[in-house]
């Protein structure tokens, strides 16, 4: 599954995986978290938007409700999903970092 | 309607069984500025817009479909149950059960037979198909659901008033209670208003306490949105597809619910014609015609079954559509 299939939600979905891979969270604390790593504020509709796709695409599931909020789970699929992106992400930053070097 | 619900109105109705709830939890703690209504709006534009995503939200339908079909299914068996209370008491008071018991006449007493063995494959289907449900409930009531947990007390209150209504009436029976114009045993010839209203408070207990835990099991399964649960049995974890394997129960429930409502219409008919005169008389509950209270129990189970099969159809449907 590649996060880029996702439109305008594959940078959210990126940012909600790595936000679960520290382990399960419901999307007040996904939303949280994700600022606290990024500086980025995902908006409510926005990180549902996201989530539906993942959870449509086997990369998330949901757990058990608790008082009306559900926590999300990183699945096996959508840790390798994680993994590739991130992989691809770092190729990307240690190439643009050597080439900016080379300036 | 305040802001919230009116913007989580926006998004389609399959999105918002899935995920309103939840989603509403969400806009309590973070919706804060125009600029946050603007970006559900657009979430609920594309989730109008977005097709890929049908195909997972038709199942989430299928998904919540079958949870109603079930609980139908469930809802006409408790329906069907006070029926067939209804026939045992009319068939328990009267001559009839003498016949029955000395198996005078075998084929009264294999009609019989058959609505006794439907009532077993109705119960196991219940208690098979509800158990991984019921135990997923109660899980989630006692961990997670305060408001489950409140749902959770209102059949055992009801259990624990009935219950205590027949240890009320086992006092009277056994002379430890006295109260005036009830007598402690009734005879077809000795029934007096005061037992007849005894025995109809236990009825009117019996069908509220059956109503209200419906009403209870109905509300807490339709807060529960979990198609699957995970089941610890003998040291494995095994998933189960909680509504996919009820269905398969409900389906024979409601097939032995058509078993025993056959084998009534037919032991009706074989009585009336071994006994015309015990119809004409008065044996039905609180000593009522025996004619009009074995019409009133068919009509009670003929319309309990017709709605489990209007469930199994919708689930059937459901699963088809998928």
């Amino acid at each position: 599954m590649n996060l880029a299939d996702f439109g305008r939600f594959s940078d959210p979905a990126l940012l909600i995986l790595s936000s679960l891979a520290d382990g399960p969270k419901h999307g007040y604390g996904m939303m949280t978290d994700i600022e606290t790593m990024t500086g980025v504020r995902l908006g409510p509709g926005t990180l549902y938007g996201a989530l539906a796709r993942l959870e449509g695409s086997g990369l998330i599931k949901a757990m058990a409700a608790q008082d009306r909020r559900r926590p999300y789970q990183l699945t096996a699929k959508g840790a390798a999903a994680l993994r590739e992106q991130l992989t691809i992400l770092q190729k990307l930053a240690s190439t643009g970092l050597k080439r900016l070097a080379a300036l | 309607m305040n802001a919230r619900d009116w913007l989580i109105q926006l998004y389609p109705r399959a999105w918002r069984e899935r995920y309103g709830e939840e989603f509403d939890a969400l806009l309590e703690e973070c919706l804060h500025s125009p600029l946050d209504a603007l970006d559900i709006f657009l979430g609920a534009l594309d989730a109008h817009l977005e097709f890929p995503f049908e195909m997972n939200w038709r199942l989430m339908n299928m998904v919540n479909k079958l949870r109603t079909s079930i609980l139908i299914v469930f809802a006409a068996y408790i329906g069907f149950i006070v029926g067939g209370m209804s026939f045992y008491g009319l068939v328990d008071d009267s001559p009839m059960a003498d016949l029955m018991k000395a198996r005078a006449d075998m084929p009264l007493f294999a009609a019989w037979t058959a609505v006794e063995v439907g009532a077993v494959i109705a119960l196991l289907s219940v208690v098979i198909g509800g158990l991984p449900l019921a135990w997923t409930v109660i899980r989630r009531a006692l961990t997670s659901s305060r408001e489950d947990l409140r749902w959770l007390l209102v059949p055992v209150f009801a259990f624990l008033a009935l219950v205590l209504y027949v240890m009320f009436m086992a006092s009277i029976g056994l002379g430890r209670l006295q109260i005036p114009g009830v007598v402690p045993v009734v005879s077809h010839d000795n029934f007096p208003l005061g037992n007849r209203l005894l025995i109809g408070g236990f009825m009117l207990v019996f069908i509220l306490g059956a109503i209200v835990s419906t009403v209870a099991v109905w509300k807490i399964i339709s807060n529960t949105n979990m198609p699957e649960s995970t089941f610890k049995i003998l040291g494995r974890e095994k998933s189960v597809k909680l509504y996919e394997y009820a269905f398969i129960p409900a389906v024979v429930a409601t097939l032995a619910m058509l078993l025993m409502l056959i084998a009534t219409i037919i032991w009706g008919w074989l009585a009336y014609s071994a006994m015309p005169q015990v119809f004409a008389e008065h044996w039905g509950l609180l000593l009522t015609s025996t004619t009009s209270s074995f019409i009133t129990t068919v009509a009670i189970m003929l319309a309990s079954t017709a709605v489990a099969f209007f469930g199994v159809a919708r689930g059937y449907l459901a699963r088809k559509m998928a």
